[in-house]
């Protein structure tokens, strides 16, 4: 049965809105900056630390590991803000929403120490080593081995679609480390190890993306030597702690908000045009658009306020998902649909640029961290 | 079901309870041919469920706004033929706000108030009134269209000093085509702070407040009946291509349950900001996708008469046209973040 709690901003929580917004607005005001769009803003490390020096990174990791004790709804607080803002979130965004987590969750001692308190900072980055050419929605059927070598493993094996790969610093990376044909289920044997992508054998190779950006990766594993150190929770038991960070994954507000500045930019170019009237099908484009967004930032606060609560809404966030990637390509549809010229790549105008952006990558929307063919299926297997 | 629109938890057991038991397939059958069931207001009136949220002294059963809509959620979620809505919290709240008595019956309201003149002491007009044959107070707020006397007046009056024609929603509900042309002096009324506006937002609200309870109803429904169903030897919900039905079903009514909640939380506290308006958007939107899914989850037996689930896709097609549509309401919002200006769209979705 699925449970969706309505839940409201704290006063507490709202100060911390505000304070995200104030820095925003100093660090980084409008026109000042080119803004992304939602997870796939640029890599600044300049400003991940600055982020991470304002206590918003790691927020809900233990203290002891430089983290903030910080809960759910604030993480979300800030992410929203950050996402909507455009904000360069590049650098840290994967750590700070999954890696950070799992391994806090499931890493030793020496991991959490090694890890944690640079992701608070800001000043470590991670990858998601999980698709194989041959394995997208079936992910139990990677071939990426690692078999005992001495002290640790040697992996070997080919991840895909993996974003940032010629960036980033690390890679959580699911692995096979007991062959197909010696375990009863598929999902036995896996396990995941922590990989420098600067260790030797490693070769991340960019994809070039539909919109002619190259972060998007191919990353190839020979004979990479994992130390035992680095591997992440227990021998086999990479299927269930996979599946743990993919529920870091959903249903969070980078699942909604990746067009939302397209939208707000349409206000923008209407309310300085002389009339200062804007003609009633933006008029409705804008409000459809207001209420879509105000129905998934709370479902999403309460996937939130549920974690807190000590819950593992995988099932909602799946629903929240699903729903919100559906609408961020609906509403680009949408504000196309009153345009009244072909947009053009090469615009002086930021709306224009941010259209042509948002146009040329919103297929990968509902793709990206689980299709959403396959969200149904998880999601209607928690409705019985 | 969820936590309830913060309302007593002892409350929204006991209507659960009551209307489980009082709104059978045929009470709701027999109310659809005749018009009323006698038996669902009764069982409702008993209790004093129809006057909750209008204050005891007032003529009202007391109780908070928030234990009135989880009335209502259970008014959906049982499609009850009744006018818990209309007596209560439109009528009976636009009556004691202008200290006008509540009568011991059904009331209902006029939902247009455009369609209402009041010149020279005479109010006339033609109005589409739910459940206005059956109530004893048909309630109506207008403009004081004297130049002498600015705001609005709240004008009760008894069905029998006017034209009232029969007429039906989708759901069978009545509708009542109703020509008002009466002097003031012949009524009673008194003047009033609220305005049409704040009418039209609060009758908005109770339909999607019912329409959470009846979505909720239809996506337990869909779920129950595709796992008992079988074909090709199991049971159709094991099949994909339905189960992308059945989380469109719960997608809908998850939505609509928590902008109910939100819309209800704000209209209580007296700023409705964009609340009410995204709350109907996201409803009318929610009902069209989420009656569509499970009717063709349910294949041929959701269109019969026999099976339950009309009572509830009915009732949800009627309510989505009523206090203002889609459009109405999405131009609203858009004329909101127009005023709030793209700087603070953001602080306006979120506030």
């Amino acid at each position: 049965m699925i449970q969706f709690e309505y839940t409201e901003l704290s006063s507490a929580e709202g100060q911390l809105q505000a304070e995200v917004r104030e820095f925003l607005a100093m660090e980084l005001p409008r026109g000042s900056f080119e803004p992304g769009l939602g997870m796939n803003a640029a890599i600044d490390r300049e400003f991940s630390a600055k982020v991470g020096a304002k206590g918003w990174l790691g927020m809900a990791l233990p203290t002891a590991y430089g983290g903030h004790a910080r809960s759910a709804v604030d993480r979300f607080v800030v992410t929203e803000e950050l996402l909507r803002w455009g904000a360069p979130v590049g650098y840290h965004w994967v750590a700070d929403r999954q890696s950070g987590p799992v391994i806090a969750k499931f890493g030793t001692e020496f991991q959490k120490q090694r890890f944690l308190p640079a992701v608070a900072r800001g000043e470590v980055s991670f990858c998601i080593g999980m698709s194989e050419p041959d394995s997208g929605s079936d992910l139990a059927s990677i071939v990426t081995s690692a078999t005992r070598d001495g002290q640790g493993w040697l992996v070997n094996g080919r991840k895909i679609w993996t974003t940032g790969a010629n960036q980033h610093d690390w890679i959580i990376t699911l692995c096979r480390t007991t062959p197909p044909d010696q375990v009863s289920d598929r999902r036995q044997g896996l396990s995941q190890m922590i990989i420098d992508l600067r260790s030797p054998g490693v070769t991340a190779t960019p994809i070039p993306f539909i919109d002619g950006s190259a972060d998007f990766c191919d990353v190839t594993f020979d004979n990479v030597f994992v130390p035992d150190q680095f591997v992440l929770g227990e021998i086999g038991a990479g299927w269930s702690q996979n599946t743990s960070e993919l529920s870091y994954e959903r249903g969070g507000p980078d699942r909604w908000l990746s067009t939302y500045l397209v939208v707000e930019e349409l206000l923008r170019l209407h309310s300085a045009a002389p009339s200062n009237l804007l003609p009633d099908s933006v008029l409705d484009v804008l409000g459809d658009a207001v209420a879509h967004y105000w129905i998934l930032h709370q479902l999403s606060l309460s996937v939130a306020r549920s974690i807190d609560k000590g819950g593992a809404p995988a099932v909602e966030s799946a629903l929240v998902k699903e729903m919100g990637t559906r609408f961020e390509q609906d509403v680009l549809t949408a504000v196309l649909a009153t345009v009244d010229r072909a947009p053009n790549m090469v615009s002086e105008s930021p709306f224009e640029r941010l259209l042509v952006a948002s146009a040329l990558t919103a297929p990968s929307f509902t793709i990206r961290g689980g299709t959403n063919e396959i969200l149904r299926s998880v999601a209607a297997k928690g409705l019985r | 079901m969820n936590e309830q629109f913060s309302a007593d938890p002892l409350l929204v057991e006991t209507i659960d309870r009551l209307l489980a038991g009082v709104c059978s397939a045929d009470e709701i059958e027999q109310a659809e041919q005749t018009g009323w069931s006698s038996a669902v207001w009764n069982s409702l009136a008993e209790a004093g469920f129809p006057w909750v949220s209008v204050p005891l002294e007032a003529g009202g059963s007391g109780g908070t706004l928030a234990d009135a809509m989880a009335i209502l959620y259970g008014v959906g979620a049982h499609a009850a033929p009744a006018p818990v809505a209309e007596t209560g919290v439109l009528a009976g709240w636009l009556l004691a706000g202008a200290g006008l008595s509540l009568p011991s019956g059904p009331a209902t309201v006029v939902a247009d108030c455009d369609a209402l003149t009041l010149v020279d002491g005479r109010l006339t007009g033609t109005a589409t009134v739910a459940w206005a044959q059956q109530c004893e107070r048909i309630v109506a707020l207008v403009a004081n269209g004297d130049a002498d006397a600015a705001g609005y007046v709240v004008v009760s009056v008894n069905p029998t000093q006017l034209e009232v024609s029969s007429g039906r929603s989708l759901a069978g509900e009545p509708r009542d085509l109703v020509q008002l042309d009466v002097r003031l002096s012949e009524v009673e009324f008194g003047s009033t702070t609220v305005s049409p506006a704040d009418l039209l937002q609060r009758g908005a609200l109770t339909r999607v407040v019912m329409a959470a309870g009846a979505l909720n109803t239809i996506a337990q429904m869909t779920v129950g009946y595709t796992s008992d169903r079988q074909q090709f030897g199991k049971p159709v919900a094991s099949f994909q291509a339905v189960q992308q039905h059945l989380v469109t079903v719960a997608q809908s009514a998850v939505r609509v349950n928590i902008a109910a909640q939100s819309a209800a939380r704000a209209v209580a506290r007296g700023n409705a900001g964009i609340h009410v308006a995204a709350a109907k958007v996201v409803s009318d939107q929610a009902i069209i996708a989420g009656t569509r899914a499970a009717h063709q989850a349910h294949g041929a037996m959701g269109v019969t008469r026999e099976y339950p689930l009309h009572r509830f896709t009915r009732r949800l097609w009627a309510w989505q046209h009523e206090y203002g549509s889609a459009a109405f309401w999405r131009r609203q919002l858009g004329q909101q973040a127009q005023t709030a200006g793209a700087d603070d769209l953001f602080p306006l979705i979120t506030r």
